[in-house]
């Protein structure tokens, strides 16, 4: 029996944040490795406990941003698996490519239900960086695995893209809702679809969105960027901000968790559960 | 025709920019008339871009030698010594260019390539790249040329986040400034920066090993094609139209990313079987410099097969497919035993061909023991020249002739803080530069502490697991540049060490880029000689570590930043300084944190205005007397600021320099949080323009009360200047500026004027 998780993270032809994100889920007491697109055969036989598809800008964003990814032989692995109830997370160019490959919302299967669209608000268009407030819905903190630790506060988190807009086709606006699991708030919780607390006109101001059964969640923050307090802006307002003083005034900083550790320690937590 | 006219001929047809005299003398090397591929090679090898031909006598003046360098000016990037962790020594490697000219000419394009250079200097020492910076002047927006440049600035910051933003480095901020001197030849410096472990720094020639074993070279990356043809010598002349495109490459971070992963994988693999390797990126001069310099720095010949590169396009003339520009390639010199081993690692386990149409890794060349430059091309020799020359070099003293700007004060000046701090704050200089920001990622790769506009030099923690901090910071003042050219090179050094230190970080390294006009007119060389001068007084100064200098390890020039109109851009000498910080947690940002805490003021104020943002902006002047550079007391504040860091009693620290203290202030003030404003209450009533507008170099600390009153024996350059407030102001008694109320417009000034192109003036 393995003595912790093995979370596979896996490297596209163009992904950037798969060392950090491998590092994030060490941090959190489980096993990482990173495994590159054509070594599907490697991964299949070292059977993963859970699935990251990191940021980037695999195969350089041909056709749309995840969309040649999504295509790979590896990702058919994923997707089965995905099938069987394993954890996936996609994160930022990770999100765009469970989103092609039709794995969230996933209503019907196989079929590509959401698009991440180009950034586009009254206010600001093409890409954005900066740090955001986003809270965990009520059923997506029952239900995934990558958010059971999240609770009802105002997470901040940063964003970094130039495709984040989560749209639905018409038909389909009456169940989004019941995919939704990160949305964007101002940093009181209050949601608002203004930029900047919506920074890209996401529909229902979706930062994530997940599948039917909370297994697999695509969502355009980074939370490995925020995985130590060290790495969140020294102007973050708030219960984090005070966290953050709190840690530094404290001699704590170095070793104390920020708000994206959540996530990866919500997995972990998820598996001690599970055993 | 004699030989003399056709190598006149062949300058004239071929567009080259060398001399006759400087033809000749390659002719008489080799000892016929040359080939069209050792034209244009030596056209580039000689050019000013490569060979520092007008510069290097002076280039002698910097300090490169100090006990923390490793490597110095010389090779593709400067080394220094960071710091031990885990058993192993790790290095800081920096890189510092230009990309001025293609930048002006294709913007998106120029400024992408401008990091895609930059970086690979820094690769192909052997180390992960970990950041880079762009350090930017443009003409005025607002000005006769403003649509261009408004179109330029949104272009240039494209092609940085389109291109750095996909290769995943994280960007570190740099400065952006405007200046109507900039109209017809925006300046896009670019830094990077990257750590290796010391016992695995690679070098850029062929090693040792080459004369006991077969060694052959490896062409790896991009297919080549006719992309920056020329590139090296279209930055060494003035920039005369935009006609010149096709000089211009087309860079392409998706390969690069993959090429850079691959890279490592190949690197590990060299290393972990002990064999010794050449590594150098394709630059200037392409293949022919890469492939001859490989080999004459590893004092060896080679024979080259270019029917053996992979194109893109077909029928290319040996000259062009030899010496043109196309981005995200390397050489690599290895034993012939292991070149198919390498080969798979780029061709199967990375897939490059299949990735990208004719990418890949091929062995395009053999070294060999004679020590000729042959290139073969169709069956035939298209160049065949001792390898000795190619690196030789040549060098020419330009004449100089003084051309100071005297020294013009305004007849009076008037004094209304409030309304000169909202000037100052909604000026081009003065606004926040966060729209740039909001397009670069500062964040991949997870190392980032403070992004660009939190502290007053970007730091990162870029060792998984160390707490080993780096501060980089990248400055220089035109405005001071048009009226000291001395001053300006000093203070460049002077505010980028002030940058690094306000964070804590002790200053262990810095590099240059000397942009400059027209070398061969006596004033602009001038000017170049007093820059570098300045500079290297300035280092001579700013050495921390024991009696060293603060070290220049690395470098470039630009010369030819000039229209042909004539207008030479204002002298721009622009330096990077870094820091390292032991225990990053300690590192301090510049926002105000508690009210009631003193701050402190380091840093006498003098009358000494000239150039400053108070002149230009709110009396509008140009001129006046430049503040000084004050080398033993600027180390001396240094010092003192380092110490509070140290003994953690600072809470926020800025440095002085546009707008004088009061911008400084407001600039602590807005970078509060938003759920907890601060703002500052002067102690003085006096409405001193000297007091509250000089750039006199200083720093401004937040500390307690206590922590003042256990300074003991305070130095003479210290005075408490106020006091933090829960206001969200910057007041004295008898006046108050409200922040809130221009804090929308001061963030999205820029954003309005560059972007949307809302242009009220």
């Amino acid at each position: 029996m393995k003595s912790a998780p093995l979370v596979a993270v896996i490297q596209f032809p163009g992904s950037n944040c798969e060392y950090e994100t491998a590092r994030a889920v060490r941090s959190s007491g489980m096993e990482s490795c990173i495994y590159r697109w054509n070594q599907w055969r490697e991964l299949k036989n070292s059977r993963p406990d859970a699935y990251v598809l990191p940021g980037g800008f695999s195969f350089q964003d041909r056709i749309r941003a995840g969309a040649v990814a999504a295509k790979e032989r590896i990702m058919d692995l994923v997707f089965s698996e995905a099938a069987d109830g394993k954890p996936v997370l996609g994160i930022c160019n990770g999100a765009q490519i469970l989103v092609e490959s039709g794995m969230v919302p996933g209503w019907e299967k196989g079929r590509i239900e959401t698009a991440l669209a180009a950034n586009h608000i009254s206010g600001r268009s093409g890409y954005l960086s900066g740090w955001i407030f986003l809270r965990t819905t009520a059923r997506a903190q029952q239900i995934c695995p990558w958010l059971g630790m999240t609770g009802n506060g105002v997470i901040p988190l940063p964003i970094a893209h130039a495709e984040g807009r989560f749209v639905f086709s018409e038909e389909n606006h009456y169940r989004a809702e019941s995919s939704a699991a990160l949305k964007y708030c101002d940093a009181k919780g209050t949601e608002s679809s203004d930029y900047p607390i919506n920074p890209n006109g996401s529909f229902l101001n979706l930062a994530g969105v997940m599948n039917e059964h909370g297994n697999v969640l695509a969502m355009m923050p980074h939370p490995e960027r925020a995985f130590w307090m060290w790495q969140l802006p020294p102007w973050i307002p708030g219960e984090w901000g005070d966290r953050r003083d709190k840690s530094l005034s404290s001699g704590s900083h170095a070793a104390a968790k920020g708000p994206g550790s959540m996530f990866f320690m919500s997995l972990a937590d998820y598996f001690r559960g599970e055993r | 025709m004699n030989l003399r006219d056709e190598l006149k001929e062949a300058i004239r047809h071929r567009s080259l920019a060398m001399t006759l005299e400087e033809a000749e003398k390659l002719a008489g090397y080799v000892g016929r008339m040359p080939t069209p591929l050792e034209l244009h090679l030596f056209d580039t090898m000689w050019s000013e871009h490569c060979s520092y031909k007008s510069s290097r006598s002076l280039l002698k003046l910097l300090p490169t030698h100090a006990s923390s360098v490793v490597v110095g000016p010389g090779e593709d990037a400067g080394i220094v010594k960071f710091t031990e962790h885990d058993g192993y020594s790790w290095d800081l490697v920096v890189a510092h260019e230009s990309h001025n000219h293609p930048s002006q000419v294709l913007p998106v394009e120029g400024a992408a390539t401008g990091i895609g250079g930059i970086v690979r200097d820094v690769y192909c020492m052997g180390a992960r790249v970990t950041g880079s910076l762009d350090l930017l002047r443009f003409g005025d927006p607002l000005g006769n040329s403003g649509e261009k440049t408004r179109a330029i600035c949104r272009g240039v910051v494209e092609g940085i986040w389109k291109y750095g933003n996909a290769l995943g480095v994280p960007n570190l901020g740099g400065d952006t400034r405007f200046h109507r001197g900039y109209d017809d030849n925006c300046l896009v410096n670019v830094v990077s920066l990257g750590f290796v472990r010391h016992d695995r720094i690679v070098h850029s020639f062929v090693p040792a090993e080459a004369h006991e074993e077969q060694y052959v070279l490896i062409l790896v990356g991009k297919p080549t094609d006719d992309t920056g043809f020329g590139g090296a010598t279209f930055a060494s002349a003035d920039l005369e139209d935009e006609s010149e495109k096709g000089a211009v490459q087309v860079a392409d971070p998706f390969l690069k990313r993959v090429l850079s992963e691959a890279n490592m994988n190949v690197l590990d693999f060299l290393f972990e079987r002990g064999i010794k390797f050449g590594f150098k990126d394709l630059g200037a001069g392409g293949i022919a410099c890469v492939t001859s310099e490989l080999a004459a720095h590893g004092n060896l010949g080679i024979e080259v097969n270019l029917d053996l590169v992979p194109v893109s396009i077909p029928d290319l003339p040996s000259e062009v497919i030899a010496c043109a520009e196309t981005q995200e390639r390397y050489g690599l010199a290895v034993p012939k035993r292991i070149a198919a081993e390498v080969l798979d690692i780029y061709n199967e386990k990375y897939e490059m061909p299949r990735l990208f149409p004719g990418a890949g890794a091929t062995v395009i060349g053999t070294f060999t023991a004679e020590p000729f430059y042959r290139v073969l091309h169709c069956g035939r020799e298209v160049a065949n020249t001792p390898v000795e020359y190619i690196t030789e070099g040549i060098i020419y003293d330009r004449d100089w002739k003084p051309s100071p700007a005297s020294v013009i004060e305004p007849d009076s000046r008037p004094c209304d803080p409030p309304e000169d701090l909202k000037r100052m704050l909604l000026s081009l200089d003065g606004a926040s530069r966060s729209p740039v920001w909001s397009y670069y990622d500062s964040e991949v790769q997870g190392s980032t502490h403070f992004r660009p506009g939190e502290a007053d030099a970007c730091v990162t923690v870029p060792i998984p697991g160390c707490r080993a901090g780096l501060a980089v910071s990248g400055d220089g003042n035109p405005w001071i540049g048009e009226l000291d050219p001395f001053l300006a090179g000093a203070h460049a050094v002077g505010e980028a060490v002030r940058n690094v230190v306000a964070t804590g970080a002790t200053p262990i390294a810095a590099t240059d880029c000397l942009n400059y006009g027209n070398p061969e007119k006596a004033d602009v060389f001038w000017q170049f000689r007093r820059g570098v001068e300045g500079i290297a007084a300035a280092c001579r100064e700013l050495g921390f570590e024991g009696e060293d200098p603060l070290p220049i390890v690395s470098g470039n020039v630009s010369f030819y930043n000039q229209s042909s109109q004539g207008g030479a851009i204002p002298p721009s000498p622009i330096v990077a300084v870094f820091g390292r910080i032991d225990d990053f947690t300690k590192s301090t940002d510049i926002s105000l944190k508690t009210p009631g805490d003193l701050v402190i003021l380091v840093g006498e104020r003098m009358d000494e205005l000239g150039g400053s943002l108070y002149y230009r902006t709110c009396i509008d002047h140009r001129g006046g007397r430049v503040p000084a550079f004050r080398g033993k007391l600027e180390r001396e504040m240094a010092l003192f600021v380092l110490r509070c860091c140290e003994a953690g009693i600072s809470k926020a620290v800025h440095d002085i320099s546009d707008g004088g203290m009061i911008l400084a202030a407001a600039e602590m003030a807005i970078t509060s949080r938003p759920d907890a404003r601060r703002g500052i209450l002067f102690d003085t009533d006096e409405m001193d323009p000297v007091l509250l507008y000089s750039e006199t170099p200083g720093y401004l600390i937040e500390m307690s009360q206590e922590s003042w009153n256990a300074i003991e024996s305070k130095p003479g350059f210290l005075s408490v200047a106020g006091k933090v407030t829960d206001e969200f102001s910057i007041a004295a008694p008898g006046w108050k500026m409200d922040l809130l109320e221009i804090l929308e417009d001061h963030a999205s000034r820029l954003d309005r004027i560059i972007w949307r192109e809302e242009i009220t003036e």
